[in-house]
């Protein structure tokens, strides 16, 4: 759901963050009594000291996605995989030029080197990304973003946010939503028909993240007592993980078969 | 910001949702050595997807699952682990119907998923020790599906290694379980009969 919808905002400014911001300022959630430690523990472990405002945030974006976001999603799955699956390669390749920056950024030469003959394969060989050529000679797609590389940089998460059309998130990611915006070739284009490319990356990006989680997201809303709870430990946990694989992945720059 | 890894774990964990379990800290034994554990692992995945793949009728497939799981599931120290801090508040009759319905939704979770596993692999790569348990890495792909990494967290129980916790891309299932339920609870003023009753709800659907 909104997990997805980072995507679709991929260049939409700041505006929203802005609003965002400045609206969580609003409601801020109640500390429990710190005579009840037990309490206390878990409302620092949430880490969610905004919670009614990111909560309100939560409703509105899951009012979006379900009227909206949704079901356009689940049309787009009579699609079939044939079409489905390039879209979905294109776009991802798209977005590598960012993944590339932020791996240098994150001083990952091997990260950056996968990245960079993976555009290059599947530009030329991959038809302009259609097919994922690259994959099968060896060259793993990863993803990565630039508040991972905040993360990298020392940059705490700080505080819980649930932004509007965002999604979950933190002001590290936030920001790290910003330096992707930035880090990205197209956000400068202005070739003939370059408007047109990024509204329909936007657009397509959103309904293909979306269509991909419609199961687990469905399941999450089905099984959890509070989704909200449930999707903001997930969205930490596995931004966590994320943050912990890229920081131990320092694999020798030396591919294998050239040693 | 938001990843295909978000997409994956978010679909491990919730196709997962399953199977975890644990007695928390309170494992004062020796870890189960890592060959062990890769081996308890191993056995009890190739016989789950046998299960699964193998013939008979949705029901009897679930007839016969269900033993299996509970062999190798510590479901009643998951169950306490999930209720976190709310058990010492919890009277006795109000856990053992906890850890019943615990249960239930439990099992519902993985027989829910019986179709979704059908033909998946399931390939052991490392095994560490960590404190609580040890962690046993497995790949796990599913036709047209990215491949997901699970890590099945194995720890002595009773004399016997159990699965006390399942992380599925790095999110654990235990603590997102008990991040859920404590959530609820917090907003029914702590009351364990109100979870309960939702869990009662959730199991009658």
């Amino acid at each position: 759901m909104r997990l997805t919808i980072a995507r679709l905002v991929r260049s939409v400014p700041l505006l929203a963050l802005t609003w965002a911001l400045t609206g969580a300022l609003a409601g801020c959630a109640t500390a429990p009594p710190l005579t009840d430690a037990d309490a206390t523990a878990e409302f620092r472990q949430n880490n969610d000291s905004i919670e009614p405002t990111n909560r309100f945030f939560y409703a509105v974006n899951d009012g979006l996605d379900t009227y909206l976001l949704r079901p356009v999603a689940v049309a787009y799955r009579y699609v079939p995989g044939v079409i489905r699956r390039p879209v979905h390669n294109m776009l991802s390749n798209l977005s590598s030029p960012i993944t590339f920056a932020n791996d240098v950024l994150q001083a990952k030469p091997r990260r950056a080197g996968d990245t960079m003959m993976r555009f290059l394969i599947n530009s030329t060989a991959g038809i302009g990304g259609i097919f994922d050529v690259a994959d099968d000679l060896g060259y793993k797609a990863h993803d990565t973003d630039f508040g991972v590389t905040l993360a990298l940089w020392g940059a705490g998460e700080g505080p819980f946010l649930f932004l509007p059309i965002i999604g979950p998130s933190n002001p590290r990611d936030a920001g790290g939503f910003a330096g992707n915006i930035l880090l990205d070739p197209l956000t400068y284009a202005t070739f003939g028909g370059s408007n047109a490319l990024r509204y329909s990356r936007l657009g397509v990006g959103a309904v293909d993240a979306r269509e991909r989680l419609l199961d687990p997201v469905d399941q999450v809303k089905r099984t959890a007592l509070d989704p909200y709870a449930t999707f903001r430990s997930l969205y930490r946990q596995n931004r966590q993980s994320e943050i912990d694989r890229t920081r131990s992945d320092d694999r020798a720059t030396v591919p294998a078969w050239f040693r | 910001m938001i990843t295909r890894r978000h997409l994956l774990a978010c679909t491990a964990a919730a196709s997962l949702l399953a199977t975890a379990g644990p007695w928390g800290r309170a494992l004062a034994q020796a870890a189960v050595p890592a060959p062990e554990a890769t081996a308890f692992v191993t056995r009890l995945g190739s016989a789950l997807v046998g299960i699964i793949d193998g013939p008979g009728t949705y029901d009897d497939k679930k007839r016969r699952l269900q033993p299996l799981v509970e062999a190798a599931v510590d479901v009643e120290g998951l169950a306490r682990f999930c209720l976190g801090r709310y058990q010492r508040t919890a009277t006795p009759p109000q856990m053992q119907e906890f850890t019943q319905l615990f249960r239930a939704v439990l099992m519902n979770n993985i027989f829910g998923k019986i179709g979704e596993f059908q033909g998946v692999t399931f390939t052991p790569t490392t095994t560490i020790a960590r404190d609580g348990g040890t962690q046993v890495g497995t790949l796990i792909k599913r036709p047209n599906q990215q491949p997901n990494t699970v890590q099945w967290v194995v720890a002595p129980i009773a004399g016997a290694p159990r699965i006390i916790d399942v992380v599925a891309e790095g999110v654990s299932l235990r603590l997102t379980q008990q991040s859920d339920y404590a959530a609820f609870l917090s907003r029914n003023n702590g009351d364990v009969s109100a979870l309960i009753a939702a869990m009662r709800n959730q199991v009658g659907r």
